[in-house]
């Protein structure tokens, strides 16, 4: 049977599902779709004005091969991290690198660039002798948890890869982190979200409450508090870059600092908070239609931990939201196609136009996909690839199953057929009828 | 072996067999055609593990850099922008080689075994010093008398030896383009087998092999070497032989006069001799027989009879300007001593002698003459080395642009007496120690039954596909990967396979330059014409033209 009767005939039996479904297709998605168009564009439209009066938007000067002859003598250093994900339920394996490209385009070859693995490590969450987490007591632990904890892992981890970076005295013109400077902390203050090691914490942070590390020391929103206070110290300046911005902080707080000006109502911008929320409008799709190529948004002041935000509040860290620095948020577009990237630093710059022409002038060279080079270069350092996860995988299914047929129980042998096969019940392994092949 | 030589320059990657296996390089630590070592384990039979060092040739190398974008390129060119002016990573090139597994070797012995057994992943690969290379190849091809022709194209200091024994015994094919190296690997050979005084008879078309005349004496002396002319002598035996070369070379015969051609053939006969002189006896009989109204040939018009007295006369007529052609160019070389050819029925040890190279100088013969002079010969030859008596040594025939005599079935040409003489010789030639050498830059266009009963190629530069094609099918141990390196190789540069080597190599041919021909010059024709300066009858000519073409000119009348 073609393709094509085979669709037909398909189609023949679910006739009414399948007038009803393009039916819906041709008429309510453009109708959605349209409103959707029609209110960002006014909201964008608002929001340019305002952006306007507050004489926020840069232009850029992008010169190509001048800049690069004048930068060449500049010290970069791009980091990024990378975790593994596999997990099985009998096991947790946790596998984290943050690396480091470092790069001095006028250094003799040698010197010219280094990748660096500036932090790992290797063990499982489950583990007795784990060496990052201090156990939970909880029986309850699911997957959500899990990639908490791996997620926590890995914004430390980064944090940490700057602070290291400055305590050695590292002579960078630039520093770029993949990632926001500042992550929000709100996920990881749930209750029985466990503390960090001893261990760990002497080895991320050594200088760190070396006298007094309890536990609550030891709880990831201190210890990122601590790295954090270290980055803000930082000689030379850091930027946290983000590919693509999910939520609409930058517009929020714009809105918010007219509102306390007294410029918009309170009704205003409650209405259009609840419009954007409602619309899920994000700052990169309202930037993307407000910059041109080559344009910025000047750096405003941000407060990523909001006190009294949902999971926060009433948690015993709600008090903690306010020691967190503000972070300077700004925006670039860096090509006409592309979407504004986001720029997070934990300090004000002198040079903040020249910083983002260096910025502009790194996502230049991949001109397609408009994102520092630097930083998709140490991406790919850093990624922990998904054959060395499958090979990871693979090894800790033999070794389940090996110990478990040497055991000789046949109930042992088949839980761990049925831990090995959790993921058979999916949607593509659901039983086929008639003549299945 | 001393292993602590050996340099550590990469590392053994995922999934290996035992046919071959792929790893990470250092960068800069070896090249294409390199051999290497890795490690290993393989059971024994009798069921221990034992440690076994893997040896591998690099067969292609492939870099990339996943660190530099391709829409980063796109910028720099777009905008001009040197790469080591900006940020992207210059130095992080990942070289993954493809290794074709010759085998294994085990401890303190240096015979390669074949791999049963697949190499271990995550193994340290080793670069090998050269003596230890050099030591394993010389071990491996286990040869009483092995010759020297070069040395291995990715290290200068690996020397290259063949084996003659296979070489001369189980034939040999040369393939290349035109001036890649096929005559400088052919004189190489020569050089050694004239060493342990072998015999040998060339082909020579071009006259490439003249050197080794001009320097017998300073670089040979124990050696005879021939240069000899053809000889179109035959015998009553080679009707057949003469019949297809009147039928080729004269006048297109109908089926009633081929007839008479045909009785013509059985009824004059000939003691043996000039075959110049042949045919005009043959002419001469068939004029008499159109004259006295064919009381013989009742059945055939005379008129019939006298186009077959016109195309002898055609024939002869051909052969003689065939003669004088090659004459002419023998006397330019007039240093050299050329001996008419010696008839290899009654005097075969005149061409074939232990010591001696006969070189037989075919320039100026059209194919299907020089086909049949070297079927003759061959044939006669090859008798020879059949015989219980033995008259004549073991000995090489070296075939100089083979396809003349051996072209392929597609190419027609199946009546060249030549193809039918040489599959007899190559097919049999084992037994009775009557190697061929085939040497040609067009083997596609070979006879293919021929050109697979080599057991050994030496191939050389080759961009044709087809040729490619022919040079993989007809080899059965010149891989995928060697054939594509065909058309990057330089010239002299050569991939040598089969029962001479043992496993393919990749081969730089020492260049002999005394045994160039010194007469023969450098084919540089734009020096010829700037130095050029007209013969004193060319300038007679010119002087006269110019007044005959005024009288043309001037000269209005209309002609009769």
């Amino acid at each position: 049977m073609s393709d094509e009767i085979e669709i037909k005939n398909k189609i023949k039996a679910n006739s009414s599902l399948f007038t009803n479904f393009v039916k819906n297709a041709v008429t309510a998605s453009p109708k959605v779709q349209n409103n959707f168009l029609e209110v960002s564009a006014q909201v964008a439209l608002t929001v340019k004005k305002i952006i306007e009066d507050a004489n926020l938007i840069m232009d850029l000067d992008y010169k190509g091969k001048d800049f690069w002859l004048e930068n060449r003598c500049k010290t970069s250093c791009f980091i990024d991290g990378g975790v593994d994900k596999t997990s099985i339920i009998s096991s947790a394996p946790l596998s984290i690198r943050t690396g480091s490209y470092i790069v001095k385009p006028d250094a003799e070859d040698k010197n010219r660039e280094f990748f660096e693995e500036s932090m790992v490590f290797l063990g499982d969450l489950y583990d007795p002798k784990n060496e990052l987490y201090d156990l939970a007591d909880d029986d309850f632990e699911e997957d959500q948890m899990l990639n908490k904890k791996k997620d926590g892992a890995r914004i430390i981890f980064e944090a940490v890869t700057v602070v290291k970076h400055i305590l050695l005295n590292r002579k960078f013109d630039y520093c770029f982190l993949h990632g926001p400077i500042e992550a929000t902390v709100m996920p990881f203050t749930v209750m029985g979200f466990p503390t960090f090691t001893k261990f760990a914490v002497e080895n991320m942070l050594p200088f760190y409450n070396k006298n007094r590390l309890n536990a609550e020391a030891r709880h990831f929103v201190n210890v990122y508090l601590e790295a954090l206070n270290h980055i803000k110290k930082s000689k030379f300046p850091i930027y946290g870059i983000v590919e693509t911005s999910v939520s609409a902080p930058y517009i929020k707080n714009l809105l918010y600092s007219y509102k306390t000006k007294g410029i918009i109502s309170d009704k205003d911008f409650k209405n259009t908070l609840a419009t954007i929320k409602k619309y899920k409008i994000t700052d990169s799709h309202l930037l993307e239609i407000i910059l041109k190529s080559g344009q910025a948004l000047k750096p405003i002041e941000i407060k990523k931990q909001i006190k009294g935000f949902s999971v926060t509040s009433g948690s015993a860290w709600e008090d903690k939201m306010d020691s967190f620095p503000d972070v300077n948020m700004g925006y670039i577009k860096t090509t006409d196609h592309s979407s504004p990237i986001r720029i997070e630093s934990l300090t004000s710059s002198k040079n903040i136009k020249k910083d983002y022409e260096y910025i502009l002038a790194t996502a230049r060279l991949l001109p397609n996909y408009g994102f520092p080079v630097g930083l998709n270069v140490v991406d790919k350092f850093a990624k922990i690839p998904n054959w060395m996860s499958k090979v990871s995988r693979r090894y800790y299914a033999t070794h389940l199953l090996k110990q478990a047929v040497k055991s000789k129980d046949q109930n042992t042998i088949s839980l761990a057929v049925k831990i090995l096969s959790k993921k058979v019940r999916s949607w593509r392994n659901r039983p086929l009828g008639g003549m299945a092949k | 072996m001393n292993k602590n030589k050996w340099q550590s320059i990469g590392t053994v990657l995922g999934e290996t067999n035992i046919d071959h296996f792929y790893f990470s390089l250092k960068n800069y630590k070896a090249k294409k055609g390199d051999i290497i070592t890795t490690e290993s384990k393989i059971p024994s039979s009798e069921g221990n593990i034992v440690p076994v060092t893997v040896w591998g040739k690099i067969s292609s190398i492939e870099s990339s850099n996943a660190f530099f974008p391709t829409e980063a390129a796109q910028e720099l060119t777009n905008e001009n922008i040197d790469i080591r002016d900006t940020i992207l990573p210059t130095t992080r090139d990942e070289l993954i080689c493809k290794v074709i597994i010759l085998g294994f070797t085990l401890k303190d012995n240096l015979k390669l075994m074949p791999l049963n057994y697949p190499v271990c992943p995550a193994s340290t690969v080793s670069y090998p010093s050269s003596e230890d290379v050099e030591a394993l190849l010389i071990s491996d091809l286990d040869s009483d008398h092995p010759l020297f022709i070069g040395s291995l194209l990715a290290r200068d200091a690996v020397k290259i030896r063949i084996d003659a024994d296979n070489l001369v015994s189980r034939h040999v094919s040369i393939f290349g383009m035109s001036g890649s190296g096929k005559t400088v690997m052919v004189r190489r050979i020569m050089d050694e087998l004239l060493k342990k005084q072998y015999p040998m008879l060339v082909l020579d078309i071009h006259g490439d092999y003249l050197g080794f005349i001009q320097k017998q004496k300073k670089l040979y002396p124990d050696n005879n070497v021939k240069l000899f002319y053809p000889n179109l002598s035959v015998s009553s035996e080679d009707k057949e032989i003469i019949y297809t070369l009147i039928d080729k070379l004269g006048n297109t015969l109908t089926d009633p006069q081929k007839d008479f051609l045909s009785s013509l053939l059985e009824k004059v006969k000939y003691e043996g001799g000039s075959l110049l002189k042949y045919i005009e006896l043959l002419a001469r009989k068939a004029r008499e027989f159109a004259s006295d109204s064919s009381k013989s040939f009742k059945n055939i018009r005379p008129a019939s009879m006298y186009v077959v007295v016109r195309s002898l006369g055609q024939v002869a007529k051909k052969l003689k300007n065939m003669e004088q052609t090659n004459f002419r160019h023998r006397q330019k070389m007039s240093k050299l001593k050329f001996e008419e050819l010696p008839d290899a029925g009654t005097e075969p040890e005149k061409i074939i002698a232990k010591g001696q190279l006969s070189i037989l100088y075919l320039k100026g013969y059209e194919n299907l003459p020089a086909s049949a002079i070297v079927s003759i010969l061959l044939e006669n030859l090859f008798r020879h080395r059949q015989e219980v008596e033995e008259e004549i040594p073991p000995f090489l025939t070296i075939i100089e642009e083979a396809h003349n005599f051996i072209p392929s079935r597609s190419e027609d040409k199946d009546h060249l007496p030549s193809v039918e003489t040489i599959r007899k010789v190559i097919t049999e030639g084992r037994k009775f120690g009557t190697g061929i050498m085939i040497i040609s830059q067009r083997p596609s266009r070979l006879d293919e039954t021929i050109a697979s009963q080599c057991n050994s190629q030496i191939i050389f530069r080759m961009v044709n596909q087809k040729d490619q094609r022919a040079t993989t099918r007809d080899s059965e141990t010149l891989s995928v990967d060697d054939s594509k390196q065909l058309p990057n190789l330089a010239n002299g540069q050569g991939i040598i396979s089969g029962q001479v080597v043992n496993f393919s190599l990749p081969v730089q041919i020492k260049f002999d330059a005394e045994l160039i021909n010194d007469d023969i010059g450098n084919e540089n024709f734009i020096s010829a014409v700037e130095n050029w300066d007209d013969k004193d009858s060319v300038k007679q000519r010119k002087k006269f033209a110019k007044d005959f073409s005024n009288i043309t000119s001037i000269d209005k009348r209309r002609a009769n």
